[in-house]
């Protein structure tokens, strides 16, 4: 009974330790089929990773083959357009040196029509000049009373050459004296009779030459002659019948200009004969009255 | 075309005809008077597109014609360019304040005159 019960004993441990054993392998092996089924998934994951990579580069070269087409393309292009570049860049130099001989020709245009301007200015001040000259030669002739040519003369020195203040003196050959024939402005009681040599009015008369003032200089004499802006003989030929003392200009006239002397070359001459040409007439006119 | 008008008014003989030669050269009709009297009538008569006036005139001045010419309503609008022999400055005022457009000196510059013309009736023909 007792070794029956020890073999019962027995049995029970060994199903008991068979058990045990049987429990601890199913768990070892439970514990190694978790651990398998975590690698199968890492493996799974990886796998699935790897598989994405694959796509993803699959797409990447695709892209890349893409890009490379284009960039093909874009050398084309590329060559198209620095052949073009090259093209416009020869038409842009024949541009530029058609521009530079078109600014030389304008350039040439420019100085030719400065110039016409300042020879039309120049031709439209003779012609003014031309014109005074003109005015003042048909004033003087066109009369032959003498109050009307000392009237012209007056006339031309105050419209013509601008001066308010003159005196007309004519010459008396048998005393060789400057008489006061006309004042024009200026005060006749200054005007005395000047002897021919004396002062620059009888210098003037003496000479024959023009008299001109330095301006700002005023010539060194007495009395009314040290306002003297000019000093004209009249002048007949050889010789000398009078002479225009001009004893000052206008305000605004600030000195004798070049068309002055003109007009003073004239009035030397046509004045003079004007002058003569109503004395000859006078006389002509009382010897026909005389007659008839 | 008609060539525009213009009267020029001076006393002295010789003035009126170096003004009138130089503005014949530029083809402009041209009347003339010898006091302000006058050219108050010409203006009248003729309807000039400008007046040229002499200041220092018998009868009336160039400063009383202008003022007249300014009062009267068929006249007022014809420029008047007065001609002095002063250009200083009160000279100056009493032709502007006699209504005058515009002044040049004595003696005329010819281009300073054809330059004032034109500025106020422009070219040769209306």
């Amino acid at each position: 009974m007792s070794a029956m019960k020890n073999t019962n004993n027995e049995h029970g441990a060994y199903v008991r330790k068979v058990q045990e054993d049987t429990q601890n392998f199913t768990q070892a092996m439970l514990g190694e089929i978790e651990r398998l089924r975590v690698v199968v998934a890492t493996l799974e994951a990886e796998k699935q990773a790897a598989a994405d990579q694959a796509r993803e580069m699959a797409e990447a070269v695709k892209a890349n083959e893409s890009l490379r087409e284009q960039a093909t393309s874009l050398g084309v292009e590329v060559s198209r357009l620095r052949s073009q570049v090259g093209s416009l860049r020869t038409e842009a130099e024949r541009h530029q040196r058609l521009e530079d001989a078109l600014q030389t020709q304008i350039e040439g245009i420019q100085a030719e029509t400065r110039r016409y301007s300042s020879r039309y200015a120049e031709i439209e001040q003779q012609n003014s000049n031309l014109a005074n000259l003109y005015v003042a030669s048909y004033r003087l002739h066109g009369t032959l009373d003498r109050t009307e040519v000392v009237a012209a003369i007056q006339e031309i020195l105050a419209n013509l050459i601008g001066s308010e203040e003159a005196a007309l003196f004519e010459l008396d050959p048998a005393t060789q004296t400057l008489e006061l024939a006309a004042s024009f402005g200026a005060d006749p009681a200054e005007c005395p009779r000047v002897p021919v040599g004396t002062g620059v009015i009888g210098q003037a008369a003496s000479t024959g030459e023009i008299f001109v003032a330095d301006p700002g200089h005023p010539p060194a004499a007495e009395g009314i002659e040290s306002r003297l802006t000019a000093c004209v003989p009249l002048r007949l030929e050889s010789r000398v019948t009078g002479v225009i003392a001009i004893f000052g200009l206008l305000p605004q006239k600030g000195a004798i200009e070049d068309l002055d002397r003109e007009l003073f070359d004239l009035l030397a001459t046509q004045a003079a004969f004007a002058l003569y040409c109503t004395g000859l007439h006078a006389k002509v006119a009382a010897e026909v009255a005389r007659r008839w | 075309m008609n060539k525009k008008k213009i009267l020029v008014v001076d006393d002295s003989r010789t003035a009126l005809f170096m003004v009138t030669t130089l503005l014949r050269k530029e083809r402009y009709d041209l009347v003339t008077a010898c006091d302000g009297e006058q050219a108050l009538e010409m203006a009248a008569a003729e309807r000039p597109d400008l007046i040229l006036m002499d200041v220092i005139m018998p009868r009336k001045t160039g400063f009383e014609a202008c003022r007249e010419l300014k009062r009267r309503e068929d006249t007022r609008a014809i420029p008047v360019i007065l001609v002095t022999t002063r250009g200083e400055g009160e000279n100056v005022e009493e032709g502007f304040a006699s209504g005058c457009n515009d002044y040049v000196t004595k003696p005329i510059n010819a281009q300073e005159l054809l330059t004032k013309v034109r500025d106020h009736i422009g070219g040769r023909e209306r």
